[in-house]
């Protein structure tokens, strides 16, 4: 491993452009024989010499034959990755623990097929894709997140044996693939969600969570699940209930509640708090050492404070 | 989209390769033992009975018993010394066993490499251009299972993997080609494994006793073919003559100890006749020539008789360059030499002594014994047979007086008893007399068929004359070939007809076709030897090449073809812009200067519509280029002139 690190600094790798996609440029692709291949060499080794020894003519075309198409699998193995498209996008956010899945999207600008596109890390085959003329597809590379921050994988390599399996092209490529890994959520931990009530200052408006407060008209976008079924079966319309309760439930998720553990221990089991302050539908907040969150709920709130966990002493998420 | 990568062996490509393989090994039952051919195939057919059940294959154990069986079925049909039998036999029952470990996709390369040597272990024996061809096809075949394996997602027709293979090999046959003709070739081999058994093949072997050289003669198997560079002489000019028999026990003809000398002195008149002949082989060391041999071929002993011997026994397709001179005479007989051509058997008859007798009673001379004796065959009851009646202990006496019913060789050995009972130094000639033209190729085909026996005699004024007591009996022989049809035991050979029914004629001029790719594809392919590759390069003047250097120009030409097909590759790979569409982004790229770029999801006439808008001034030529594009790229419309007219229209475009 430590070999590859400082060897890596002189190999030639794929690296993305302004806008983030890599291209698979002739000088980039390494060929070498496979297993197969330097099988398939001395297969022709023992072909010529017999052929030689017994100056058999049938014997010779047979084994220039297959020198000539061990020669031609070098160009069409070449070939195969010469010019492909790499684009990262996107990663879904993960917790510490789980795997981390990187899509990368290839792209075939060419008007022949690409079959046989593999993608690697350290050696190990991640997933392939048969691409057609002027085709994208995608390519996964899945990882195990072991640390809470931003994974980078780093880089991975592109590889063909296409067409024949006796050559493998490869080609190493760094695109700029990163996945924010949320703390492993931890134990619960009773005493950090205390509710505190702080009435809304506007009053009721029927958008919590808790007490029923009315039936207005359906409008689209409303919940399936605050749709009046039992009325809608009565043939009297869709009507959605109304639910009153934005007043209740909003607390603190404080850094200062979890004296005595340690930073990713504190960290993770924030994580567990803020997981169930969502489950529990609660308007929450996040304090964390020179962060504060104000209370909120939400997909993006969620995302933010656990967000904020992940890269909490650390470099922040771009 | 990306998949979890697949490893077990598509149905269909599994059938396929299992076919190919047992294509490739198939050939062999006539080589190997029925056993070894027995054992691949019914793994064969255990590999297709379980097909994608890979769980149903033997466990390990039951795979050492299977290798045990095998390897002991090798052992069993083991000869010695070893030869290659063994070895391939030992090929042929690992590639069966290697059936049985065939479950995932990597496996099918060790049964594609394995599957490659198998057949050129095939052409160890056949070098047919039908086993050839097969052999392509299988290649072929097999390098298609290599492009298979080496997708993602199984395909689900064979056409892709087939063209790609297709491909493939085009591209390789180039690299084949220089290679082939360029590798420096050796004329001998690297080293003797002592493998190559003798195997039973037709030809003259340097003893002929009755029967033997008729035996020959049922044989349409191809014994040489000649190339004349001028005329080729007539039929009965075409004496290829071959071994010279001098000393006989009473029952069989030998040649005797050779003995190297000068070569008897001769006299020729006229124009030799030069000629290539492509020898099949034979396993004997004698070269056939027409009558008188004069010109050196490398590598062999012109003995004094004019017999030409190699010095090592032909087994492989033999070629040499003669010259040889129809009209001569020859002068000068040593005593020795006499006196072996008067050497006389114990089992000489009475019978045969007052037969010749007579004859020398009523000649003044030699010439009028020999024609005495060539009357006493024509007019007497001889017939000429391909199966003559067995003879006894003495052969001559028995032909001469009871069944007078012979071949050739039975005429020529009694007749030259004959002659040295009379005093006339005689020796047996054998080869072949005739040959088939064929009109294709314009070259002579000799066949076992055309096997001949007959004499030479010394006549003081004019030396060594050949006399054919055959033609005597039969003289169609020498103008016409032997109808091979009716061979019933003392029956009178018929003679090919001359002008044979219209279906006759047609198989045999389809034979003529025939022998004629197979006369180029030995004297190409499998005839390639050293001697032909520096004949190929002097052509080209380039035959100061050799060996190093040779192999230097063989990767050079090598490199030259990869480096144009890479071109190639790259080329074709390279997108065209369809030169319509790029005036049209031109087009576009106007407007969008004039800040009316074209949407991408936007139709020509979409774009035209809303340009329109904004510019009614434009309308007239936006409408005129719109419709044009339309047309040429999508329509009908395709002529020169209107794509003239609309790359015109553009470049005048200023909005």
């Amino acid at each position: 491993m430590d070999l590859t690190l400082n060897f890596s600094r002189f190999i030639r790798r794929a690296t993305p452009d302004k806008e983030g996609s890599a291209e698979l440029t002739a000088r980039r692709i390494y060929i070498l024989p496979t297993r197969y291949g330097f099988l398939f060499g001395v297969l022709l080794c023992a072909m010529l010499a017999g052929s030689i020894n017994s100056a058999n003519n049938l014997g010779f075309m047979l084994t220039f034959l297959l020198v000539g198409l061990g020669i031609i699998a070098i160009i069409h193995t070449w070939h195969n990755l010469l010019g492909l498209q790499l684009q990262p996008k996107q990663a879904r956010p993960i917790f510490a623990g789980q795997e981390a899945s990187f899509p990368i999207q290839v792209e075939n600008r060419r008007n022949s097929p690409r079959p046989g596109i593999l993608l690697e890390v350290a050696g190990k085959i991640m997933s392939g894709i048969d691409l057609n003329s002027n085709e994208s597809g995608e390519l996964s590379l899945r990882l195990p997140a072991t640390r809470r921050g931003i994974f980078k994988p780093g880089r991975f390599t592109i590889s063909t044996s296409y067409p024949l399996g006796l050559l493998r092209a490869w080609s190493y490529v760094e695109l700029d693939l990163c996945c924010l890994v949320y703390p492993e959520p931890g134990p619960n931990t009773q005493h950090l969600n205390p509710p505190s009530y702080t009435p809304s200052a506007t009053g009721d408006r029927g958008v919590g969570t808790d007490d029923f407060a009315g039936l207005r008209q359906y409008r689209q976008g409303d919940s399936p699940r605050h749709i009046d079924w039992k009325a809608a079966a009565k043939g009297q319309g869709l009507k959605t209930k109304l639910f009153g309760g934005d007043r209740a439930n909003q607390h603190w998720i404080d850094w200062d509640a979890l004296p005595g553990f340690a930073t990713e221990e504190r960290l993770c089991r924030l994580c567990r708090a803020v997981l169930l302050a969502c489950e529990s539908q609660d308007e929450y907040g996040l304090r964390l050492p020179g962060i504060i969150i104000n209370p909120a709920r939400g997909e993006a709130h969620r995302h933010q404070c656990l967000a904020a966990l992940a890269c909490f002493e650390s470099e922040p998420p771009k | 989209m990306s998949a979890v990568v697949h490893n077990s062996i598509p149905t269909r490509v599994l059938f396929v390769h299992l076919l190919l393989l047992s294509i490739a090994v198939a050939p062999h039952y006539q080589h190997l033992s029925f056993w070894l051919v027995g054992f691949y195939f019914a793994l064969a057919l255990l590999r297709l009975a379980a097909a994608n059940q890979t769980e149903k294959l033997p466990g390990r154990f039951l795979l050492l018993l299977l290798s045990l069986c095998g390897f002991a079925i090798v052992a069993l049909h083991q000869t010695r010394p070893v030869s290659k039998e063994t070895a391939v036999g030992l090929l042929v029952v690992v590639l069966g066993l290697k059936l049985m470990e065939l479950r995932h996709r990597r496996d099918v390369y060790i049964t594609v490499l394995i599957g490659f040597f198998i057949i050129i272990t095939q052409f160890l024996y056949d070098q047919s251009m039908l086993l050839a061809s097969i052999m392509m096809l299988v290649t072929l075949g097999l390098t298609m299972m290599l492009v298979e394996v080496n997708f993602i997602q199984p395909l689900k027709s064979p056409w892709f993997s087939l063209r790609k293979a297709l491909i493939l090999i085009g591209q390789a046959l180039p690299i084949m080609v220089a290679l082939f003709l360029l590798f420096p070739r050796l004329s001998g081999p690297l080293w003797n494994l002592g493998l190559d058994g003798q195997s039973a093949i037709t030809g003259f072997s340097d003893t002929i006793s009755p029967g033997s050289v008729s035996h020959l003669s049922q044989s349409r198997a191809v014994a040489f073919r000649v190339d004349f560079s001028g005329q080729i002489p007539e039929p009965k000019k075409r004496y290829w003559r071959g071994l010279v028999l001098w000393d006989t026990d009473g029952y069989s003809w030998t040649t005797g100890k050779p003995v190297y000398g000068k070569p008897e002195s001769y006299r020729v008149t006229g124009v030799p006749v030069q000629y290539e002949v492509t020898l099949e082989p034979n396993h004997q060391k004698w070269l056939f020539s027409l009558d008188l041999p004069a010109g050196n071929i490398p590598n062999t002993h012109q003995l004094p008789d004019f017999q030409i011997q190699t010095k090592k026994p032909i087994t492989k397709r033999f070629h040499y360059k003669q010259l040889s001179y129809t009209d001569y005479s020859s002068s000068g007989l040593s005593n020795a030499k006499r006196q072996q051509g008067l050497n006389l058997p114990d089992n000489i008859t009475p019978r045969m002594r007052e037969l010749v007798s007579q004859w020398q009673n009523s000649a003044a001379s030699n010439r009028d014994i020999v024609n005495a004796a060539l009357r006493h065959f024509n007019q007497q009851a001889f017939i000429y047979t391909l199966s003559p009646p067995a003879l006894g202990s003495n052969p001559a006496d028995d032909f001469l007086f009871e069944t007078r019913r012979g071949f050739c060789e039975h005429y020529a050995t009694s007749f030259t008893l004959l002659m040295r009972i009379a005093g006339i130094p005689t020796r047996v000639v054998a080869g072949y007399q005739g040959g088939e033209i064929n009109p294709h190729g314009e070259y002579l085909i000799v066949r076992q068929s055309d096997a001949h026996a007959w004499t030479e005699v010394w006549l003081e004024d004019q030396g060594w004359v050949r006399i054919d007591p055959t033609a005597a009996v039969a003289p169609e022989r020498i103008e016409r070939a032997i109808d091979l049809s009716n061979l019933a035991e003392g029956a009178p050979i018929q003679f090919q007809n001359l002008d044979p029914g219209l279906l006759k004629n047609l198989i045999r001029q389809l034979g003529f076709g025939v022998d004629f790719i197979n006369a180029r594809w030995h004297r190409w392919v499998l005839g390639y030897t050293n001697q032909r590759q520096t004949e190929l390069l002097s052509l080209f003047g380039l035959d100061f090449l050799k060996r190093s250097t040779l192999g230097f120009a063989m990767v050079a030409v090598a490199s030259l073809i990869t480096l144009i097909i890479t071109i190639g590759i790259l080329r074709s790979s390279r997108k065209r812009i369809d030169p319509i569409l790029k005036s049209y982004q031109h087009f576009c790229k106007k407007l969008a200067k004039q800040n009316l770029p074209r949407f991408h999801s936007e139709g020509p006439k979409d774009y035209a519509q809303r340009v329109i808008k904004q510019r009614p001034d434009l309308a007239d030529s936006i409408t005129q280029i719109t419709r044009l594009y339309i047309g040429l790229r999508y329509g009908q419309v395709n002529s020169g002139e209107t794509r003239k007219f609309f790359n015109r229209l553009i470049r005048q475009f200023s909005p």
